[in-house]
């Protein structure tokens, strides 16, 4: 079937001018070659500065004694990080932040990654329009529907749940995220699902053995947005989460600026740790996020 | 090749519509049960209360120990806390009165609490306050400051504490230049102008351009014109000419004496910038007390209460007073009454001002030995209830003056302070919708 389909689809067009295309990437080459170095080291310097001084502040203020005002971290003190951690309860806010997290990228890609089949692989009367409801609740803030979701929430008893919080971010995520993901499928040739049909799969089988891997670029990218999203996220936590105990990094990183005072050095190792998650996520997987951009901008 | 599966997803919309009415029918099937329509009952004076902090994290450490000693005092009370980031208590509420979930009690301040008790989330407290214990041991002061707070028609928070507006100066700097404390507006400015060395990146003064501005620069202009009183009958004095010349005088400042930065300060960027720089003298308030000491030690700075005028005239405006308040649908309004008590009583509003580094509400409180230490508080205490202090009350009953005092004036100010705005020009804007907001509510009550 997929030898039918190439024969079909092969197009009998005269062949492509041979000389043009192979001195491109020589002419590019050269011209490279003759662009001065600093032409391009500079600027990029200029804007890492731009982008890293922030970070060094954020860091400078974390390690540096309270009080000091030296431009660099020396002497250098963990005293910051260890009153957050210990005393300001981030070490539990961080496991709930991670739990959800993680909940929430695990929610979102399973659901997404079965919506966003339906979407790619099935006609159905009100497709359209689904499709048209999933762009549109895209500009819903997520405020307007705190009331709302905050009343079924109290009638299902999961007021200061985590799983609250779990559901309303999986919710949330879920529209971009089947968009993305149907936009994924889409570019996997349907021939591949049908000659594993062929060979015997059912479409399940089918969908894991041939389809799901080649899935992976946008699989990452889905589930990074999704925890990425999960673990910034403040509202929800905010107002679904009462206990000390069940609070996330993002609201504990607000508890620590009252009406009228602010421990900075708190609030920089605060936000130290809630950053190196998500460094660490995007350290790991950007080969994967770029090539699932990329492969999921190409319509199918 | 597709798949068309029209009569099988049939089956699925149906389903699918058939949950989303039947959440739908749930939800807007709430009773009220803990939302403002809930009229709430007295209770066993048993059992468990919540607690809202609205200033959750920083003083959670001081509610736990007040928490812990009104268990031991009452042990069939438990008393749930829970700490709400300061920036985000308004909206907390604000969800909880329309979809359910209020507490028993929680802490509100001033600058919510007209917006909170407009939609009749809270129990008029007048009655229990005047059969207990706390009658007559409150400051009057700030019991007045609550009740204009709330509309002025009944008491719907009890005053923990005080803030007041303080400047903070550098003695070090002061005594270097040979200069005096900054104690009445002329010696203000005179040390404003000594102290900047705009080369040296030296400041006399940081003023507050960014987000919470008009309140500070109202309180200096109503200290410098000595006018005591918001309104003359229906219209306000803020657009009065002397308070005109008085705000020309004082953004003056910016620039000549003021890093040009200070556009964009907020409380945050202020503080740090005082705590870290060259700069003379700061207007805060007594919050930022222990970032101070932090950052410079006790020795190198003051905090005074904000400048008299020549004659030792002190006027100013009132500032936020926190306080707590009892939640009109709590199903355990006797034992949640029992903790306000509890936590008004001399011994814990002394034990949470300490902390908090505030002027404690009970009177008995606030003669305690810590404060005659604490310089700033001191002052602060002494200007409140000082007999020649006149407080003028900003309307903080008005529903609109959040909006009016943030988002719709804050940005004039900064085009006041670039210059592409006069001051009789942002006095006026702000009269008329100040006028406004008046009339409206006047009508409604």
């Amino acid at each position: 079937m997929i030898t039918k389909d190439a024969t079909i689809s092969a197009p009998a067009a005269p062949a492509p001018p041979a000389e043009e295309p192979r001195q491109r990437p020589g002419n590019k080459r050269r011209a490279w070659d003759e662009v001065p170095r600093w032409h391009i080291y500079l600027p990029l310097s200029l804007y890492l500065l731009f982008t890293l001084i922030p970070f060094y502040w954020i860091l400078l203020f974390a390690l540096r004694p309270a009080g000091s005002t030296s431009l660099v971290p020396w002497p250098m003190t963990f005293d910051h990080f260890d009153k957050v951690w210990n005393d300001r309860s981030f070490g539990t806010y961080f496991q709930n932040s991670v739990l959800i997290a993680v909940a929430t990228l695990v929610m979102t890609t399973l659901v997404a990654l079965a919506g966003g089949y339906a979407l790619a692989r099935f006609d159905f009367r009100i497709k359209r329009g689904f499709m048209l409801a999933l762009l549109c609740s895209q500009f819903v803030p997520g405020a307007l529907l705190l009331v709302p979701l905050f009343q079924i929430f109290a009638k299902l008893q999961m007021i200061n749940s985590l799983g609250s919080v779990i559901i309303a971010e999986t919710v949330f995520q879920l529209p971009l995220s089947m968009i993305l993901i149907s936009g994924f499928i889409r570019n996997v040739p349907y021939s591949l699902e049908e000659a594993a049909w062929v060979d015997g799969c059912d479409r399940f089988t089918a969908f894991r053995i041939v389809v799901l891997p080649l899935l992976r670029p946008g699989l990452i990218a889905v589930g990074s947005f999704a925890f990425v999203h999960a673990w910034n996220h403040f509202l929800f936590a905010l107002m679904f989460l009462s206990d000390q105990s069940k609070q996330t990094i993002p609201v504990g990183l607000n508890t620590l600026m009252s009406s009228d005072s602010v421990d900075l050095g708190a609030l920089a190792a605060g936000g130290i740790i809630a950053a190196v998650p998500v460094v660490i996520v995007f350290a790991f997987i950007q080969k994967w996020l770029i090539t699932g951009f990329s492969a999921g901008a190409v319509k199918g | 090749m597709k798949i068309n599966i029209h009569r099988t997803g049939r089956a699925a919309t149906v389903v699918a519509l058939g949950s989303v009415l039947a959440l739908t029918v749930t939800a807007c099937g709430d009773n009220g049960s803990g939302a403002a329509g809930d009229k709430g009952t007295e209770g066993s004076g048993k059992g468990e209360i919540t607690f809202w902090d609205n200033n959750g994290g920083v003083r959670t450490d001081i509610w736990k120990q007040i928490i812990a000693d009104f268990e031991k005092k009452y042990p069939d009370i438990k008393v749930k806390y829970v700490g709400i980031p300061a920036a985000s208590a308004q909206s907390k509420y604000d969800t909880a009165i329309q979809g359910g979930g209020l507490p028993d009690v929680g802490g509100v301040g001033t600058a919510m609490l007209a917006e909170v008790a407009v939609q009749g989330a809270l129990e008029p407290l007048d009655s229990r306050l005047k059969g207990s214990s706390l009658d007559g041991k409150l400051s009057q002061n700030l019991l007045d400051v609550s009740r204009s707070a709330g509309g002025g028609d009944a008491l719907y928070q009890v005053p923990t504490s005080a803030n007041n507006g303080t400047l903070w100066y550098r003695t070090d700097l002061f005594k270097a230049a040979g200069l005096d404390a900054p104690t009445t507006w002329s010696k203000f400015y005179d040390a404003a102008d000594k102290l900047t060395d705009e080369g040296k990146n030296k400041f006399g003064f940081t003023i507050r351009g960014g987000e919470g501005a008009i309140a500070p620069a109202l309180d200096a202009v109503y200290g410098q014109t000595g006018i005591t009183s918001f309104w003359n009958g229906d219209k306000t004095t803020v657009n009065d000419p002397k308070n005109v010349a008085a705000l020309e005088k004082y953004i003056a400042l910016y620039k000549k004496d003021t890093p040009s930065a200070d556009v964009n300060n907020d409380f945050t960027k202020m503080v740090a910038q005082w705590d870290s720089g060259t700069i003379g003298m700061l207007s805060h308030n007594l919050g930022s007390y222990q970032d101070h000491v932090k950052a410079l030690g006790a020795e190198k700075f003051r905090g005074i209460p904000n400048p008299t005028q020549d004659d030792g005239t002190r006027v100013q405006v009132s500032n936020p007073v926190d306080g707590m308040s009892l939640f009109k649908s709590s199903k355990n309004k006797a034992a949640a009454w029992k903790f306000i008590e509890f936590a008004l009583s001399a011994a814990e509003n002394s034990k949470f001002n300490e902390s908090a580094g505030q002027v404690p509400a009970n009177t008995d409180a606030a003669k305690d030995a810590w404060i005659q230490k604490a310089e700033p508080t001191k002052l602060a205490a002494e200007a409140l209830n000082g007999a020649g202090t006149k407080i003028v009350q900003l309307p903080y009953y008005l529903p609109d003056w959040n909006t009016i005092s943030k988002s719709d004036n804050e940005p004039n100010f900064q085009k006041l302070l670039l210059g592409k705005m006069s001051a009789k020009q942002f006095l006026d804007t702000l009269a008329d919708q100040l006028n406004k907001a008046q009339a409206d509510w006047k009508a409604n009550h």
